[in-house]
Formats: structure tokens, sequence, C-alpha cells
């Protein structure tokens, strides 16, 4: 049986990063959530990724831009909002190869980050 | 790269040579140039060029000062060794001591260098991609040495600059991302700001006016007006 979703006041309170990555070999979402728990790890250690709450929640991929860009939305907690955005920027290599992670805003919801950070119309055109 | 660092909300790069490589500068000049055409036209991005010195000893180090002061807009010293660390921070012809806690266990600074640094306006960077490169577990150790430096300015407030060292736009950060990644070795969010807008400012501005200067305090007018 799938236990019931908690009521409001009792859910974790949270914020979505807009993220973008440039990479020299072609980024998969696996991937990436890979290496922001990773680079949390080595960062905070197990008992401060815990507090994080971290999770990539949208991912698109651009293959056919320059350095393989990507770009995507992380989860994390509201209360560790600035902890979690320090993560971002100790990514430096995946696989031998380098990659940078670049955040491009903060939102409180998926939708608004999207409109507002990751314009996926202007993307495509 | 460099649009790409004004993508990121930038205002100006320096590009930093090696003391070895200065002889091609025409050749480096030209391609500034270009890349100054590409750039969007409407907000301006500065281009400075640095030199990077990597002294033996301080009778090395003081000779290079010498010929390149008047040459180069912004002087930095590979730092690491101690008495390469405090013959740089007793010149004041100097602008920035790279990384004194290269290769070191401890900050490579100490209360003395601390109060020179500050006399004499040498600022002490805070090299990002020492940190990002350096193996995860090592890198309790340069968070520590940066802790102990941001301890040291607190108290002696010499000026404290933070760099990306970048050669590709895979050492580039957000500035924000560097906010937050600097609250892990303990810096609040107005000193952070301070360090990457106005330091670099200061030290464009000091070395726009540095010719004129005769003696510390003493500024020379083009109108014959005694400046003071």
């Amino acid at each position: 049986m799938k236990l019931k979703i908690l009521p409001t006041h009792l859910r974790e309170k949270k914020r979505y990063l807009a993220f973008q990555a440039i990479s020299e070999i072609p980024l998969e979402r696996d991937d990436v959530i890979s290496l922001i728990l990773g680079a949390s790890g080595d960062l905070y250690g197990a008992y401060g990724t815990s507090k994080l709450g971290l999770w990539v929640v949208k991912f698109w991929k651009y293959p056919l831009s320059e350095n393989n860009r990507v770009n995507g939305i992380i989860r994390c907690n509201r209360d560790e909002i600035n902890s979690a955005r320090a993560v971002i920027p100790t990514i430096t290599r995946f696989k031998g190869k380098r990659v940078v992670f670049q955040t491009l805003g903060i939102s409180g919801t998926i939708k608004g980050a999207i409109t507002n950070f990751i314009k996926l119309k202007t993307a495509d055109e | 790269m460099a649009l790409h660092a004004q993508k990121l909300g930038y205002d100006g790069t320096a590009l930093v040579l090696n003391s070895k490589d200065y002889k091609d500068k025409s050749a480096i000049i030209k391609a500034v140039q270009s890349i100054k055409n590409n750039l969007h036209h409407d907000c301006p991005f500065q281009i400075k060029v640095g030199l990077e010195i990597q002294a033996r000893n301080p009778a090395d180090l003081k000779k290079q000062v010498q010929k390149y002061r008047d040459k180069v807009d912004v002087i930095l010293v590979h730092g690491g060794d101690l008495k390469i660390n405090r013959a740089a921070t007793e010149e004041p012809r100097i602008d920035i001591l790279c990384h004194p806690y290269r290769n070191r266990y401890d900050g490579g600074i100490n209360h003395v260098l601390a109060v020179k640094a500050a006399e004499n306006k040498v600022s002490i960077e805070i090299n990002l991609k020492y940190f990002l490169l350096t193996r995860p577990n090592q890198r309790y150790r340069v968070l520590s040495q940066f802790r102990q430096i941001v301890k040291l300015q607190r108290k002696y407030k010499f000026p404290l600059i933070i760099t990306s060292d970048a050669d590709s736009v895979y050492d580039l950060r957000h500035p924000q991302d560097i906010i937050a990644l600097a609250s892990c070795f303990g810096m609040t969010n107005d000193e952070v700001i301070h360090s990457l807008s106005s330091v670099p400012h200061d030290i464009i501005n000091r070395n726009k006016i540095r010719k004129q200067i005769i003696l510390p305090g003493v500024r020379l007018f083009n109108n014959g007006d005694p400046g003071s």
C-alpha cells in the first residue's frame, strides 16, 4: 500500500536551483546525480549531505551545442540553500575530463525556474 | 573565454602572463584586440595585462619588479616560499601576492607579514582553482589555510582578493556561487563582494596614478599644482 502524502505543513520546504553545465564528454542524468552527490559528500560528508536533501528533478540535453551543454534543476532544502549552492562550483572533473557547473538562479517552483532561468523556448531556437 | 565571463556578469579580466612568455607580448596583444572587437559594445568589458613573477630569491624578485613595473598593468608574485612571501609583502610596487600557502601546511603568512601587507597595500590572493583542483581528501587543508588568512585579514585589514586563475571556461564560476563557496571558509557575503569587486577596482585605479606619485602621499599633477 502506498503511503498517504504528508499534509503541507509537515512537508520539507524546498527550493529549486537552475543550473547549466558544460563538459568535454556528454553527460547523462545519472552522471549528474552521482557528480553532485559525490561532490557534496566530499565537501560536507555524509552528515552534511543528509541535511541538504539534494536531487536532480529536471534535466535537458543540448547535444548539438558546443561543449556538450546541459541544463537542469536541482531540488534542495529551503534552509540549506547557501550550503547547497556551495556544492555546485566544487565539481571539476568527470571521468578524468574537465566539467563545470554554474547556477543560473534560485526559484520556489519548478515552473518559475524554467521560465525565468532555463528559458526553454529561446534555447531551442 | 572572455565572452563567457561577460555572460556570467563579470566586468573585466586580467590576462596574466608568465615572465618567460613575456617576449611574445606583441602577438598576445593582437589576440586581445581581436577579442575586444568581438565583445558586445554596449557594456564595457576591460582586459588588463598582468605578469606573474617567479623569483628564485628576494634579490631576483626586486630586479624583476624593477624591470616590468612600467610595462604591465598588474604585477603578481608567485608565492609559496617564506622568503619570497616576506619580500613580496614588503614591496609597495607589487599588487598581488599569489597563493602564499602553495605546497605548505600553514597559511604562509603570519601577523608580521599581515602588517607589512596592510602597510604596502599588497593584496593576498585566495585562489579558487588551487582549492578546486586539490584532491578531495586534501581539501580540508586548503580550507583551513583560507580560514587562517581570513582570520588575519579581519584583524589587520590587508586587501584580500579572490581569483579564479582560469585558463579555460571550465575554471569560471558564477559570482553568486563563489559567495556560497566562500561561506565554507567563514567569509560573510559583504566581505566576499568587497574582495571580488572593490579590491581589483582599487588596484586598477592605484596603478593608473602610480606614475604621478613621487613619494608615499605625494602626487604630481599635470598642471603644476602641488598635490598632497
